[in-house]
């Protein structure tokens, strides 16, 4: 793995590079009152905090609302139009270890046969910037689902804050790109692996693994702790629409006399409607029946899928549940690790 | 630029339709890009995403055989918004079509076997695609009893069908109503369709069983087929569940970590059973 320095006063100058390059730049920022990531040109706007920003990453590769197709209605006729996908080369900068891993969880619903177009499209164009950890947030449980603070998962280039400059791990071809883009401003340099950076690893609390409770928590499938577990859920949907791993949908026409679009929107799991049949027969017809979905599609379905964890240990859905529902607590609780 | 999209439908255009029941009925279609109406190949059993312009998708099965070239039927019970409007369309009007989807009936397990189809309500309409292949491919296939069942006897559905079939050689049709469901002059069995094959007793003797109907009949109608010992993995049902994309992506059908869209909708007995009851 390549290694180099880049000063972080020059991080201006290596931004304006790759958008001369014709790269768009997104980073956290603050947007529509939330930190969330937008193209950006000026490199003080950059919002930076411990622990994941708040809004994921994933609304740039799986946009909450993504047209399919539209139509216009001529004489009894319908007239059908592909719709085009337009997208710059993009660099997400300052993504954290846990959201570049969310990435290739998604990565693997999506590119998975068949390839979703549309995700395909947005992703060839992406290389992702990751920023170390240097700090956990108390919400953050990364340890807990095989990742850390440094971990390298789904990342182009790996940096880590040093004093007044950032320590830059190339790993992968496209990474490397991006330095090559304005290799002036990157010095050759020398830093340990990954793994040995003084990262907060070792004093995070959260860290009880929750990786090979997919058969505990099956057998658990028609167990009373879900009603304990389930019943506070307000069923809002914070917890799938920041998650950077969720990707449920909704397909829908929105249309008038003359025209209209076939598009699809973030769906989640714990609403009612999201699997009521048109009988009125309703699967998961409770808020407990429909959290028992969330947490077995993330520690027990996906895995037996796709043989890893559908979650990152971000903890974002239990930093903003409005009813302080933790999905860590919660798994341990279910698989008799603790009380609370 | 353009990009594989999948959620693109076929057009095609209803050349016939045909009241099955008050609030049941059946779409003939064909294809508008000529291309397709030969090429177009499915499996009893598979099924689409049919589109109202404007409105939205909806999933039937594919009710027509694949060895009937030219043209695909959906029969749809007027039940929520996309049947509402596909029931205020006209022959000549054009819906969208896209599939086939899922895994569709094993028919070549079932080749040289005895067969007991049995189909409550709208359940009927993949399993109509399944005897008209196997009667298409006479040879292929064994005696074929059909146990078919509705609430009350306007609600029995492919009526002429159903009197063609059981006018062929080596196929049995049984029907019957739910109590309260017969006329006078009804000749049919009365009872549930569980009630009724209890009674009937079937004998397993390396048969074949089709199951398909509400989910409650289909419940009781495979613990009457395990009492009388068939064998689960010998009892074939297809399941229902609310479908988006018909792709295994949209995490709607899900039950457990199988995809009924994908992995299904046709599964044993001997499959369920290793699921868990989120269905």
């Amino acid at each position: 793995m390549k290694i180099w320095t880049l000063q972080k006063k020059r991080v201006g100058d290596w931004m304006a590079a790759l958008r001369a390059a014709g790269k768009e730049v997104l980073a956290p920022c603050e947007a529509d009152g939330l930190l969330r990531f937008r193209p950006i040109d000026d490199p003080s706007a950059i919002a930076v905090r411990p622990g994941p920003c708040p809004f994921p990453f994933k609304e740039w590769l799986f946009p909450p609302h993504q047209v399919l197709f539209s139509y216009q209605f001529e004489g009894g006729k319908v007239n059908l139009r592909e719709e085009e996908v337009l997208v710059n080369d993009q660099v997400g900068l300052f993504l954290r270890p846990c959201d570049a891993a969310a990435i290739k969880i998604l990565d693997t619903v999506f590119l998975s046969d068949p390839p979703d177009g549309f995700y395909q499209l947005r992703r060839s164009h992406l290389t992702i910037v990751t920023l170390g950890c240097r700090q956990a947030v108390p919400s953050c449980f990364c340890p807990a689902v095989g990742l850390s603070p440094t971990s390298l998962e789904g990342s182009d280039l790996f940096l880590w804050e040093e004093d007044d400059r950032f320590l830059v791990y190339g790993v992968s071809e496209k990474g490397d790109r991006l330095v090559q883009v304005s290799p002036d401003l990157f010095e050759p340099g020398e830093g340990p692996e990954p793994d040995q950076l003084p990262s907060p690893l070792p004093f995070m609390e959260r860290k009880e693994p929750l990786t090979n409770v997919g058969q505990k928590l099956q057998g658990l499938f028609e167990s009373d702790l879900w009603q304990e577990v389930g019943r506070t859920c307000l069923g809002c949907g914070i917890c799938a629409y920041l998650c950077p791993t969720c990707h449920c949908f909704d397909i829908v026409d929105e249309s008038d006399a003359y025209s209209g679009i076939r598009c699809r929107n973030w769906d989640c799991c714990a609403f009612p409607l999201f699997t009521l049949h048109a009988s009125g027969h309703n699967p998961r017809p409770d808020q407990p029946s429909r959290y028992r979905q969330r947490v077995l599609h993330k520690f027990a379905y996906f895995l037996q899928t796709f043989q890893q964890n559908m979650c990152v240990g971000c903890g974002r859905c239990s930093l903003f549940c409005p009813v302080g529902m933790d999905i860590y607590q919660i798994v341990l609780q279910l698989t008799g690790r603790c009380l609370v | 630029m353009k990009v594989r999209n999948d959620y693109l439908p076929d057009l095609v255009r209803i050349v016939a339709m045909t009241d099955e029941t008050v609030d049941l009925r059946t779409l003939r279609l064909v294809f508008e890009d000529p291309s397709l109406r030969d090429r177009f190949s499915f499996l009893p059993g598979q099924f689409g995403q049919y589109s109202v312009f404007g409105v939205g998708e909806a999933v039937f099965t594919i009710a027509s055989s694949p060895t009937r070239k030219g043209y695909i039927e959906c029969s749809f019970k007027l039940m929520g918004k996309v049947t509402t409007a596909l029931r205020d369309l006209e022959v000549g009007d054009l819906i969208g079509f896209r599939g086939p989807y899922g895994n569709g009936f094993p028919v070549e397990t079932l080749k040289g076997r005895d067969l007991l189809i049995i189909g409550g309500g709208v359940g009927m309409a993949p399993l109509k695609s399944l005897i008209e292949f196997c009667l298409d491919n006479r040879r292929d296939f064994g005696e074929v009893t059909i146990l078919n069942g509705a609430r009350t006897v306007a609600d029995l559905l492919y009526k002429k069908e159903m009197e063609e079939w059981g006018q062929q050689e080596g196929v049995r049709v049984i029907q019957t109503v739910d109590p309260g469901g017969e006329t006078p002059e009804w000749r049919g069995k009365v009872g549930l369709i569980p009630n009724v094959l209890n009674e009937l007793a079937p004998k397993p003797d390396g048969k074949f069983v089709v199951v398909c109907g509400p989910p409650i009949m289909i419940k009781f109608s495979l613990q009457v087929l395990d009492r009388l010992g068939f064998s689960p993995d010998r009892v074939i049902t297809t399941m229902e569940n609310k479908m988006k994309c018909g792709l295994g992506k949209c995490g709607r059908c899900n039950i457990g970590p199988v995809y009924v869209c994908k992995d299904g909708p046709v599964f044993t007995a001997a499959d369920l059973a290793r699921l868990p009851r989120d269905y």
